[in-house]
């Protein structure tokens, strides 16, 4: 399979928003979407802020097959992620407000407009040994089923979308919500409006 | 299952026999309600390779377990049947009220077979027998007409399916009415229900609530959908304010509105016909279904004639695509066809044909001619009427052309005539048409979302990549929504999460997105083994050669064709069907598809 240059475009242009924005460090997170029946993933060790042509990889979407020896590490959890939800596209990332407030939190309400809006509240799962696909990838998709993403306690989101536009807009809007809850929380004075109890969304 | 009666009325035309039919739980999981379940009913029930107008055809009417709730946008229902247009498995939608009052008189569903001898109407009364009354008397009424007289006869607090002449006529491309102004338009329903001489369905009276699992979940829910409802532009203010005719300047700016039986993409003209000038010279009032937020409907006013729209469809097809630019010539055809029962898109399509015919020298009626404004009206009355050129208009755009030895004059898939996105525009949306299982429509696979409205996000149009992969999420979670039943405008705001979760409250049962959509998956596949039966297959999953090899010439689309063998294949492969693009026997088991036939 050849891969359009759109897509390569659209890798690169993803990927380097993320290093940008500090969500991930040179040579962690990884990219994927859904195309011609087959999952194109970031390759193993790929910067993700510099990404080339050759750095993406089609691998097979139901089984196991030789890219595994140099697609990214976190392949499983993506080919989980399109074999038992509805994602056309995944994005893996280490946003570090999520990830700073999955070690205090159990769930990240929003509190501000956006992340109400779009999203009400962040998961939070626990993962046996949180890097590594083996573990994610049994328990990320069972959220994922529900929610457009789930926080890995301690390791960073799992985003999907339809495509990796959208996904990359649910990374970064997690990441938003969990910087004005976590910079709220910092002020230690209670909120004025929680429009999260107006809403119930513990039942969401 | 909980939100739903589980139970259809089953009305024998032949003996004049109503039962109530039980529908077992399995199958109410398995395929919900709405179009899911008519499909399960008629591919179980009709045999193979019946003429569409044959009295053993069926007409399935169903609601789903939205109809009644709290749920936004529930007022719509279901229609299937085998189409007389396209031989092949048809699904059709609709709004207004007549679904809720249907499902409140206790039934889900009405499944309609046999014929009668004479003309007739079914009254279905909430707590009383439903009865079988004579219709000779409305027998050549329009719909409008039949709508009031019924109303005199059986009391002003009734909804009714009605057909106009042209369904009485047995015309292809006739539609039944809702209530006068809304329709299952598409696909030549009409002429099945005018083949049955059953001029009307009419409901009253009911009042049976839906049994709700978790009403007090289901409430906190859709509070949350209404707010993002308010809060998302398309539904808070560009449906509402301009109605679906808010596409015309969108779609032409991109150069892919179709004008003169989509020899071109763009004409400045266009804006003539737009919502904004529907809005400052035809609305009278916003008009809306049962539970709608949205409200996209508008009542108006054109010249000495009024009525309902016309919708950005109705618009394109009466107007731009057939060089006619006056707003209230395209309004009042539009006005004759909901009138006569009549599709606008297929009408519109056909006669544009006609007026390419004429143009290529292959046909020789002077009343066929791009813009000409001053015989549409006759034409359409032509159609309903079965007269002169009209009859050969009224068989549909493929038979039509084929008369005249020139198929490709007819912009239609299978049958079916398209629809106004100009194929060349919108290449996911041009695969969405080809593999369409009711034939030339955009929503069944509406990858314009995308490709055009950015919903979620925006998608380049013109490149294949990854195209096939999302029209089949698309399709599958169409077959879900016309199955729930919930109506397409309101997935501008909401999605499958937000359904899983209303179905989960209604009902009890733990749905979630992936199970709606391995049921859509299976609605899918369904339809499609039915229209393999039928002898459709990889020859009508395609479209008009003149997209293939025709690029346009002018506007923002220009110079693209839409490159579909490769698109094609990559489908049925995504889909797990064969290169004939059937579905394999190993899909057919995972989806718990068994085949009486």
């Amino acid at each position: 399979m050849i891969i359009e240059e759109s897509i390569y475009k659209l890798f690169k242009k993803v990927g380097k928003h993320l290093v940008r924005q500090g969500y991930n460090t040179s040579h962690s997170g990884n990219i994927s979407i859904r195309s011609g029946g087959k999952i194109i993933i970031k390759r193993r060790s790929a910067m993700l802020g510099d990404l080339e042509l050759e750095d993406l990889v089609v691998c097979d979407l139901k089984e196991e097959d030789s890219s595994s020896l140099i697609a990214s590490t976190e392949l499983g959890v993506h080919r989980a992620l399109y074999l038992e939800t509805d994602a056309m596209a995944v994005i893996h990332a280490h946003n570090p407000y999520c990830v700073a407030l999955s070690l205090i939190e159990d769930e990240i309400t929003c509190i501000d407009a956006e992340g109400f809006a779009l999203y009400k509240k962040i998961p939070i799962i626990d993962v046996e040994i949180p890097a590594g696909a083996y573990y994610t990838s049994i328990e990320v998709p069972k959220v994922l089923k529900n929610y457009p993403f789930v926080i890995v306690r301690g390791h960073g989101i799992f985003a999907k979308g339809m495509t990796l536009d959208d996904a990359l807009q649910n990374v970064t809007g997690a990441e938003q919500s969990a910087k004005i809850r976590y910079l709220t929380l910092l002020t230690g004075k209670p909120l004025l409006r929680d429009f999260s109890k107006e809403k119930d969304f513990s039942q969401w | 299952m909980k939100g739903l009666n589980n139970k259809f009325l089953e009305v024998d035309l032949n003996h004049e026999k109503f039962s109530e039919v039980p529908i077992p739980e399995k199958i109410l999981e398995d395929y919900i309600g709405g179009r899911g379940l008519g499909v399960k009913l008629l591919s179980e029930k009709l045999p193979a390779n019946i003429d569409p107008l044959d009295p053993k055809n069926l007409l399935i009417f169903s609601t789903g377990p939205y109809g009644g709730t709290i749920v936004p946008t529930n007022g719509r229902f279901s229609l299937v049947t085998k189409s007389p247009l396209t031989n092949g498995i048809f699904y059709s939608n609709s709004g207004g009220t007549f679904g809720v009052f249907m499902k409140k008189c206790g039934y889900d569903g009405i499944l309609v077979g046999g014929a009668l001898k004479e003309p007739a109407y079914i009254i279905i009364e909430g707590g009383k027998e439903p009865i079988i009354k004579e219709a000779s008397n409305l027998w050549g009424l329009n719909t409008e007409d039949t709508l009031n007289q019924l109303k005199e006869i059986e009391g002003k607090k009734i909804n009714a399916l009605i057909i106009g002449p042209a369904g009485e006529n047995l015309v292809k491309i006739a539609s039944i009415m809702n209530d006068a102004t809304r329709a299952f338009g598409r696909g030549g329903v009409g002429a099945v229900m005018g083949s049955k001489n059953l001029k009307a369905i009419v409901v009253k009276g009911g009042s049976i609530k839906v049994d709700v699992h978790n009403p007090i979940l289901l409430k906190k829910y859709v509070k949350v959908a209404q707010d993002k409802i308010k809060v998302v532009p398309i539904t808070r203010s560009s449906l509402p304010i301009f109605g679906t005719s808010a596409l015309v300047n969108v779609i032409n700016i991109l150069g892919m509105f179709p004008i003169n039986n989509f020899q071109k993409g763009f004409d400045e003209r266009a804006t003539l016909v737009s919502g904004e000038e529907i809005n400052k010279k035809l609305t009278q009032e916003r008009e809306g279904c049962y539970a709608c937020p949205i409200r996209c409907g508008r009542l108006t006013k054109a010249g000495n004639m009024n009525g309902k729209g016309p919708e950005y469809e109705s618009v394109w097809a009466l107007g731009p695509n057939l060089g006619i630019y006056d707003l209230i010539t395209v309004s009042q055809a539009n006005y004759l066809c909901n009138q006569y029962g009549i599709d606008t898109i297929s009408c519109g399509v056909s006669i544009s044909c006609g007026m390419e015919l004429q143009e290529k020298g292959l046909l020789n009626d002077p009343s066929l001619k791009f813009g000409n404004t001053s015989s549409l009206k006759k034409i359409v009355e032509k159609i309903a009427n079965k007269e002169g050129i009209g009859v050969h208009i009224g068989e549909g755009s493929r038979l039509f052309a084929n008369k005249y030895h020139s198929e490709e004059t007819a912009m239609h898939v299978k049958g079916l005539e398209l629809p106004a996105y100009d194929p060349r525009g919108t290449i996911g949306q041009a695969l969405g048409y080809a593999t369409s299982n009711r034939g030339g429509c955009h929503l069944t696979g509406y990858m314009a979302s995308l490709e055009i409205f950015a919903a979620p996000k925006k998608i380049d149009r013109f490149t294949t990549a990854g195209k096939p992969d999302l029209l089949v999420l698309k399709q599958n979670q169409k077959a879900i929504e016309d199955s729930l039943v919930i109506c397409t405008f309101a997935g501008w705001a909401l999605g499958l999460d937000y359904y899983a979760r209303f179905l989960k409250a209604i009902t009890g049962i733990n749905y979630d997105v992936m199970k709606l959509l391995e049921i859509g998956e299976r609605i899918y596949n369904l339809e499609k083994i039915f229209n393999v039966r039928e002898g459709l297959g990889k020859k009508d999953d395609t479209l008009p050669p003149r997209f293939l090899n025709k690029p346009l010439q002018d506007g923002a689309s220009k110079g693209h064709v839409v490159p579909l063998e490769t698109m094609l294949e990559q489908y049925y492969y995504i889909r797990g069907w064969d290169e004939k693009g059937i579905p394999t026997s190993e899909l057919l088991e995972k989806l718990n598809i068994r085949l009486n036939f």
